[in-house]
């Protein structure tokens, strides 16, 4: 490939996944350089989920390449966490909490292998690390929905992973949650981890992420916030409503432009 | 109780279908346990109506009435059902439910047509297939015992295997695929178990209450139990214990047919588990609720009588109850309060329906009154008085 030694994290080139004649995605290219942390925002239906899924394998694309640090994704599971949305699960499963973060280690366990004592151990840890240690033998439809994204979130920690992707982590938590969710992915990052996450929240983009992908269907624009989070980008991803968007949600510091207002 | 266990042991019918609807029962509820919690309870059912067909045409192309030809019809049938309902699903707007349905009748009708067809052309001496129908549990023999036992213990054996697979699969299909689990064919090996299951006891109940076989044993255990493998252990021991008790009350009272018995059975353990589960039951619920009310009126008071000594400057201040009455709605349960509150020694009857304070009482409600944020009084009044 390229003389960089290390490869980016993620590489997506020409993604396009349709569901019958509507595209999904139309021709996406993003390189997610290791060590960032980014967010991908982007209206309802704009193929943020898809986005990851596809990514993920979990969504077979119509055409387009993913590398993940330079090589498929089936070579490089281990090195992979993934947080899927909260409200993709039923959540009156019969399980408790720490039975839920040991899924997390099922890949590294390979098949038909039990969980044990040092599974149980490593589960433990990664409650303890998202504050839920006191949970662990706790019924998950008894956990809040806070408590409920840090279950999934401890499950993405005991994958022990360089890349993760994370589906709305901060759907619907109370705010003392989320702080506690940030610092959590700041720590990764910290650790030199790579962490995607899909976010709703305009306001808070440029407080919690180093970049950022503006998507809608197509790919508006990606890259560092400061370079890329712009009030044209933003335009060109929400439509015209996009002042109001940022107005509403208290951003002081977005004017709203006149092509905004208009 | 003495002659009924002689007769489960030395009676050869009898013996063979208890045995033969323990069986079955075992194998349905822990296989249904999966069913239930995916979802899959009408798949189940849709699947037991399909297997008719698959009888009829069984016996058709190889005139064999053998147990294990009928169960590979019947397994054959289960499983192009399920293929066509999930083919129609993902390649017409025809939802889940319709699909079901429509294969459910659509699979059922050629059923009954293959039976009329075998009964008027196959000769009478033949045609004792219709007992699949509704189940003929007094035609087992042996060899169908040995049969439903080694394939039930098969399917269940497989389900024991992958148990962390298929646990992953039930609760988040996607994770799953996630970490490299082939997760659709994890999907059709279990659909697969789960047409054992329906299919060893199709010849005891019958395809057409064979669900419930599936279906109840795991709602009833899901009552009792948060944790998955303790469900599929209960659904098992209620499906044993209903098929059993289904054949030996049958067999006990004349008249009574096997299959839809054992059913009616399960039907029984549903409804004790609903209603008298705790935690989940209905009875458990509604006592629950009803004692949470009192609590929360026994604090009310409790607060109501604080704020009026507050009010007056002296926590043993006495009232008259009409004034609490006056306070809340629900002027007849005051009294009960009250009372409730003195046997917790939290409130003293200073003269006939005049209520003060005790100090444990003033403590309770200074703390409650935290508890709740509600606004605190003057600080110089808000002091609870000196435990002694």
């Amino acid at each position: 490939m390229t003389d960089d030694p290390t490869p980016a994290a993620l590489t997506v080139r020409d993604l396009t996944v349709a569901y019958r004649d509507d595209p999904v995605l139309w021709d996406i290219d993003l390189t997610v350089p290791t060590g960032t942390l980014m967010g991908i925002v982007g209206p309802n239906g704009a193929g943020k989920t898809t986005l990851i899924q596809s990514v993920l394998g979990l969504v077979e694309p119509a055409a387009g390449q993913v590398r993940i640090f330079g090589t498929p994704y089936a070579e490089q599971r281990q090195r992979v966490g993934y947080v899927p949305q909260r409200g993709s699960v039923d959540w009156d499963f019969p399980t408790h909490a720490l039975d839920v973060v040991m899924m997390g280690l099922y890949g590294q366990l390979g098949w038909f292998r039990r969980p044990g004592a040092p599974e149980r151990e490593k589960a433990r840890a990664a409650l303890d690390e998202v504050g839920m240690v006191d949970y662990a033998d706790r019924q998950i439809s008894q956990l809040s929905g806070g408590q409920q994204q840090r279950v999934f979130l401890a499950r993405a920690l005991v994958q022990d992973a360089d890349l993760y992707f994370m589906d709305e982590p901060l759907q619907g938590v109370d705010a003392t949650t989320e702080r506690a969710i940030i610092d959590i992915l700041r720590a990764l990052r910290r650790r030199g981890c790579t962490v995607i996450v899909v976010h709703h929240d305009l306001q808070t983009v440029t407080e919690y992420f180093d970049h950022v992908m503006l998507l809608n269907v197509r790919r508006i624009a990606s890259g560092p916030v400061d370079a890329v989070f712009t009030d044209e980008n933003l335009r060109l991803t929400y439509g015209g409503r996009v002042g109001f968007l940022r107005q509403q949600q208290g951003g002081g510091a977005a004017e709203p432009s006149s092509e905004a207002a208009a | 109780m003495i002659d009924l266990l002689h007769e489960l042991l030395f009676n050869y019918t009898l013996r063979t279908v208890a045995l033969g609807a323990a069986t079955l029962g075992i194998v349905g509820g822990g296989l249904g346990t999966y069913a239930v919690l995916r979802g899959q309870s009408l798949l189940g059912d849709a699947i037991s109506h399909a297997a008719l067909p698959g009888i009829a045409l069984a016996f058709l192309l190889t005139g064999s009435k053998e147990p294990i030809v009928l169960m590979l019809g019947a397994a054959g049938a289960g499983v192009v059902a399920t293929l066509v309902i999930l083919g129609v699903t993902e390649a017409t707007r025809v939802k889940y439910d319709s699909a079901l349905a429509l294969m459910l009748a659509v699979f059922f009708g050629l059923g009954l047509v293959l039976l009329t067809y075998i009964q008027r052309h196959a000769g009478a001496s033949q045609a004792g297939l219709d007992a699949f129908l509704f189940g003929q549990a007094a035609a087992l023999v042996e060899r169908d015992v040995i049969t439903m036992a080694a394939l039930g213990g098969a399917a269940l054996l497989a389900m024991a295997l992958g148990w962390k697979e298929f646990k992953l699969l039930a609760f988040d299909r996607d994770f799953g695929a996630s970490l490299g689990f082939p997760m659709r064919s994890l999907d059709v090996v279990l659909t697969t178990l789960l047409v054992v299951a329906i299919v060893i006891g199709l010849q005891t109940v019958g395809v057409v209450l064979m669900s419930a076989v599936i279906i109840a044993p795991a709602a009833a255990a899901r009552q009792w139990t948060d944790r998955l493998g303790v469900m599929v252990g209960l659904a098992a021991a209620f499906g044993a214990v209903s098929g059993v008790s289904g054949a030996v009350a049958s067999a006990s009272i004349s008249n009574l047919p096997t299959g839809p018995t054992i059913v009616l059975v399960m039907g029984g353990v549903v409804t004790l588990s609903l209603l008298g589960a705790p935690n989940r039951g209905l009875l458990w619920q509604a006592w629950r609720d009803r004692r949470n009310a009192r609590r929360l009126r026994r604090e009310t008071v409790l607060l109501d009588l604080y704020a009026l000594a507050v009010k007056h400057d002296r926590l043993d201040h006495a009232h008259e109850e009409s004034v609490l009455d006056a306070m809340n709605a629900w002027t007849d349960r005051t009294h009960r309060a009250l009372r409730q509150l003195a046997a917790d020694g939290l409130v003293a009857e200073a003269a006939d329906r005049h209520w003060r304070l005790t100090d444990a009482g003033a403590t309770r409600a200074h703390q409650l009154a935290e508890e709740r944020h509600l606004v605190p009084p003057p600080a110089s009044e808000a002091e609870p008085p000196p435990a002694d």
